[in-house]
């Protein structure tokens, strides 16, 4: 391990024009790898807490109707749904403050409110409790005609699977990464064992163990390779900071920008570390392979 | 020490280039091995130094037979014997000094004791002014000295050498000629390939003479009479 950043003395790879690309390529695949990974962590907290939003919250529509007085209508309702168990909160919003929550999107709230807009109720479902929500919605609409119960269910589901698919791709990419990097690896070192064969017999002929070699060779490509994956991972990270900023200033409710739990932050600081380890095991897999054909 | 029993040899699928070899080297011996262009000298000699197996045969080497050996022993054999090829193979890139140290930093050497051993070896082959030179910039027989200092920096129990003088003039031949002689004072089993006529009348040792793929065995002075009648 001391000799872990060591030179190579016999080998002089450092001098090697052919591997010098290698940094590059190594630090667009941890930079890959680095985004897939939270892409995948950052649709799982999203998942969670659109879940955790949605579940408990329901909201009851009531449909405008000329000549019919809402506000009794919503009373009717909000009574209805107090009485049901597991239903914690109910607040029908008065026609103000749903003109205030359309200001944005349509304008002056003034003028919204002269607009045949339906009435909404927020219902909260208290925590734990199982509401048979299909049910309630059914009765709901029995007593109170025009009264729509949504219950985000079907949309949640929609997202939760259009985000476990994109997890899968992420998943995917990085073991597609993972893949491409052995690859680029394995040629790597093949060329060079070929650059150097001369001084490698020479080595092995004055009783270099095989050791001693692939050790070069191993170090060698290590650090290449921890040269490369450093700046990856922290462009990776930078990028991710920077998503971060523009999903904030977005202020969308939905698009959350992409955060991480403390496992997220660990995968991704392990990302440079398994790569260096899979080039280490790679590159002594194929120089120990080549010198296990000479005498 | 060494033992050859009718090995043979050959590269890959290409015809024998030995054929029933026997040989017994004793330890402490000093032995020429002679024979034209193409006999089939340094193809015996990879035999010895551990860069072949033979095709056939039994050869042993420090009592051990060669091919019952594990390969992880192999390292710690090659450490005993010590080579000097016929185009040296020297590594381009270090200086003569680290070509000269390599046998002693890959077997682990304190730095120190590399230092004062090679650079003193290397005065006495006298390439004291060349130790920082790279083998680009050496003579012929500059850097067939540096194959030769390389090969006996670890003492070891067997020398090989191909044409090790072959290159310079006969009075630097002579020098390192002594140091051979010196070492094999010191035990050490000499092996020299040569074609050198004047090099083997005047140290008239043993002399091994391939031809065809076959060894014959003499005597230097009974070599050198039949050398004569052939050329009369
Ligand atoms: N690497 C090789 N692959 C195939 N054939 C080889 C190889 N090296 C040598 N030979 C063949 O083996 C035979 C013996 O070659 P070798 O080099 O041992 O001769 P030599 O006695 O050392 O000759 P010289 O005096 O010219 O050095 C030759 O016919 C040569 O063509
Ligand atoms: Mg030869």
């Amino acid at each position: 391990m001391i000799s872990f950043l060591g030179k190579s003395p016999e080998l002089q790879l450092e001098k090697d024009a052919s591997s010098r690309y290698l940094p590059i390529v190594i630090a667009a695949m941890v930079f890959l790898a680095s985004l897939a990974l939270i892409g995948l962590f950052s649709l799982h907290s999203a998942v969670q807490s659109w879940s955790s939003a949605v579940s408990g919250n329901l909201t009851v529509e009531i449909a405008y109707e000329d000549g019919v007085d809402l506000d009794k209508k919503m009373a009717k309702a909000a009574k209805f749904l107090k009485k049901f168990p597991g239903i914690e909160e109910v607040n029908p919003l008065s026609i103000d403050e749903a003109a205030r929550l359309l200001e944005p999107y349509l304008g002056r709230a003034d003028i919204i409110k002269q607009l045949p807009l339906p009435r909404l109720i927020e219902v909260t479902i208290s925590e734990g409790s199982s509401v048979d929500l299909l049910a309630t919605a059914k009765k709901l609409s029995t007593e109170v005609p025009g009264a729509i119960l949504n219950t985000h269910r079907p949309w949640l589901d929609k997202m939760i699977l259009l985000a476990r698919s994109v997890q899968f791709l992420a998943a995917a990419i990085m073991l597609l990464v993972g893949v491409v990097t052995v690859i680029i690896i394995v040629f790597a070192a093949r060329t060079g064992m070929v650059m150097h064969q001369a001084i490698i017999e020479v080595l092995h002929l004055i009783g270099a163990r095989d050791n001693y070699i692939a050790q070069q060779f191993q170090n060698y490509f290590a650090r290449l390779c921890l040269i490369g994956a450093i700046p990856g991972s922290v462009i990776a990270i930078l990028t991710m900071q920077l998503l971060s900023l523009l999903a904030g200033r977005l202020e969308a409710g939905l698009i959350s920008a992409p955060t991480l739990i403390l496992e997220g932050w660990i995968a991704l600081a392990m990302v440079p570390i398994l790569v260096v380890l899979l080039t280490t095991v790679t590159v002594r897999w194929i120089v120990m392979g080549s010198l296990k054909r000479m005498m | 020490m060494v033992r050859f029993e009718n090995v043979g040899m050959r590269y890959g699928m290409g015809p024998e280039v030995l054929r029933d070899i026997n040989m017994h080297l004793k330890p402490g011996s000093f032995h020429f091995l002679t024979g034209p262009t193409g006999a089939g000298k340094s193809s015996l000699l990879k035999l010895l130094a551990l860069s072949h197996r033979p095709s056939r045969g039994l050869l042993t080497l420090f009592g051990q037979e060669v091919s019952k050996l594990q390969r992880e022993d192999l390292p710690s054999f090659r450490r005993k014997i010590g080579v000097v090829f016929q185009e040296f193979r020297l590594l381009n890139h270090l200086s003569a000094l680290d070509n000269v140290a390599l046998p002693l930093r890959i077997s682990g050497a304190d730095e120190d004791q590399i230092h004062t051993n090679v650079t003193e070896l290397l005065r006495w082959v006298g390439l004291g002014e060349q130790m920082f030179a790279k083998p680009p910039t050496l003579s012929g027989g500059e850097k067939q000295r540096v194959a030769i200092a390389r090969a006996v920096i670890n003492r070891p129990q067997l020398l090989i050498a191909d044409e090790p003088t072959g290159s310079m003039d006969p009075e630097m031949g002579l020098r390192l000629m002594h140091l051979f002689q010196e070492l094999n004072k010191l035990g050490t089993t000499v092996v020299i390939a040569t074609h050198d006529i004047e090099l083997i009348r005047r140290f008239s040792s043993p002399v091994m003479f391939l031809q065809e793929g076959t060894l014959h065995h003499s005597g230097a002075e009974e070599y050198l009479k039949r050398h004569r009648r052939s050329k009369v």
